[in-house]
């Protein structure tokens, strides 16, 4: 999480890798915890309660016209620093509707050679018929960066999701790609005390090239999106399988991007991308969300503002 | 009670044999109808003869990895375990799968050839293990792994651990290199060139598989996910997967 910068133009500061890592800082252990819950009286959610340690930061929730609350995630520190330790932790209450966005992309910087990797844990929880909208940009790692991910969604009966994670090869304007030592993402998702979906990757770019005809070939940026209401029935998800595909067809045709949908086990479908250029990942990501959500929830999408 | 292992009066050459037979990727479970992506890949042309090896090499040290880590699994599962535990664990070790598996149809296939593998196996012999795997999964509707129903098989049959994790794997890349030949202009003595050019890779899977447990096995193959999700919009299919 940090404040400036999309995919592209995190890439065109002016200073080496090394030195446009933020002096004088030691690594650090920092928490964000955001409950959010839904005022009975009015309908609309509010951030009941929040724990923020430094660097982790939002400022406030906003209103968003169908009743959500949005909030951005700032790591004022500017992005991520060998050996930290980063903590999420977000409590959607019941009937409640959240959107999280962050302000730019998440830099992961090149660590120093002691350094632990990076740790980033996300522990989410949606209670029944809450609704939670995970929408942040992407994240880049710096040459030589490590970064490590861990996350784990908890949703209930009735609850929906829509989570996206983009990873971009670095800093792909300063001809920087795949440099990095390691990205390790760990990402469980249960609905209704069931595992649908457990993701495990693990990329070292220097010992496994990751432009191999099954990885990656040609393509850069990788999404995975993952649409979930709890309690739906297997064919009702393959029937929007099958709606959500002719949206995917049409952004393949106008981009250099595969773009794939499946049914999960239960409860949710995800949806891959792979791009040659980190912009058509988010624009398509925000299309199939507007589409999923119309069709989940019968409104429109609200695109997260970035500034007032 | 515990389950008994089927290793009464098998000499080491039986074992072998068995292992060579139940590890044929002729065995007929439904492998040959599967392409598990590869056919969208290649209608895409994203896959050619000439990308062939370094791709199979990539589906071993990825997806291929990942099963031989369940394929463990499965193997140390079926020794020692209580019923009760069995089942359990039986259950929940399908039930990661198929959230690691993220395209419908790749979960399906797999699942159809882990029900015809343990059917198969059920009507060899009276192997306890394998009819308590095949009754609890048929109870609760869960999918049976292929890599999973071959590791509980092959401990079931007392068959060395390394020995069918290396008859597994070898058995999914004959698959595939078969797959290919009826995807791809690939001629048979190509084909048997690049499965005898993989055996140093399946071995090195083999070994990295003892490494990892099940929580971190990983697989990075977005290809191949597009592929096996974008199977089902093919106009002309030869594979069910």
């Amino acid at each position: 999480m940090e404040i400036a910068g999309s995919v592209e133009t995190a890439g065109q500061e002016a200073q080496p890798a090394v030195l446009s890592v933020p002096s004088g800082r030691n690594p650090l252990s920092a928490s964000l915890r955001l409950d959010f819950e839904r005022v009975a009286l009015t309908g609309r959610t509010v951030l009941a309660a929040s724990r923020q340690d430094p660097p982790l930061k939002v400022v406030r929730a906003f209103e968003v016209d169908d009743g959500a609350a949005l909030v951005h995630l700032h790591n004022v520190s500017g992005g991520l620093l060998g050996g930290d330790r980063l903590e999420l932790v977000v409590n959607v209450g019941g009937g409640a509707q959240v959107q999280i966005t962050t302000t730019g992309a998440t830099r992961v910087y090149r660590p120093r050679a002691e350094a632990l990797a990076v740790l980033q844990s996300n522990e989410i929880a949606v209670a029944e018929n809450g609704l939670l909208e995970y929408l942040p940009d992407a994240v880049i790692p710096f040459a030589g960066a490590r970064f490590a991910q861990r996350t784990l969604i908890r949703l209930a009966t009735g609850a929906g999701l829509f989570w996206w994670e983009i990873l971009a090869p670095g800093r792909e304007a300063r001809g920087e790609s795949f440099q990095y030592e390691s990205v390790e993402l760990k990402t469980d998702l249960m609905a209704a005390g069931r595992l649908v979906a457990a993701e495990r990757v693990r990329l070292e770019p220097k010992r496994r090239s990751l432009a191999s005809p099954g990885r990656l070939g040609a393509y850069r940026t990788w999404g995975t999106f993952y649409v979930c209401r709890v309690g739906m029935e297997p064919t009702e998800w393959l029937a929007i399988e099958n709606e959500l595909r002719g949206v995917l067809a049409l952004l393949r045709r106008r981009e250099d991007a595969l773009w794939g949908i499946s049914s999960l086990s239960a409860h949710g479908l995800i949806v891959r991308c792979a791009a040659k250029r980190g912009r058509d990942v988010l624009s398509g990501l925000q299309e199939v969300w507007r589409a999923a959500k119309w069709r989940l929830y019968g409104r429109a999408s609200v695109m997260p503002r970035k500034a007032n | 009670m515990d389950f008994e292992r089927h290793r009464c009066g098998m000499d080491s050459e039986l074992v072998e044999l068995r292992l060579l037979h139940l590890a044929d990727s002729a065995l007929p479970i439904g492998g040959l109808a599967h392409s598990f992506g590869l056919e969208s890949l290649v209608a895409a042309e994203l896959l050619s003869v000439r990308e062939l090896p370094e791709y199979l090499r990539s589906f071993l040290e990825e997806a291929g990895l990942l099963e031989a880590v369940f394929c463990r699994a499965g193997h140390r599962l079926a020794n020692g375990m209580k019923l009760e535990e069995f089942a359990r664990d039986w259950l929940a070790l399908n039930e990661r799968l198929s959230a690691m598996k993220p395209a419908r149809e790749s979960r399906a296939g797999s699942g159809s050839l882990g029900r015809n593998f343990l059917s198969a196996l059920s009507g060899l012999g009276d192997f306890a293990v394998v009819g308590e795997a095949l009754r609890i999964s048929k109870a609760s509707h869960e999918l049976i792994h292929y890599s999973l129903a071959f590791g509980v098989g092959s401990g079931a049959l007392a068959f060395d651990e390394d020995r069918a994790v290396l008859a597994f794997l070898h058995s999914c890349a004959a698959s595939l290199v078969s797959a290919c030949q009826r995807l791809l202009p690939l001629g048979q003595n190509a084909a048997t060139r690049i499965l005898w050019e993989l055996k140093p890779t399946i071995v090195e899977t083999m070994r990295r598989s003892g490494e990892r447990t099940v929580d971190d096995a990983s697989c990075f193959m977005p290809l191949l996910d597009w592929g096996t999700m974008e199977h089902p919009s093919l106009t002309t299919r030869l594979f069910i997967s």
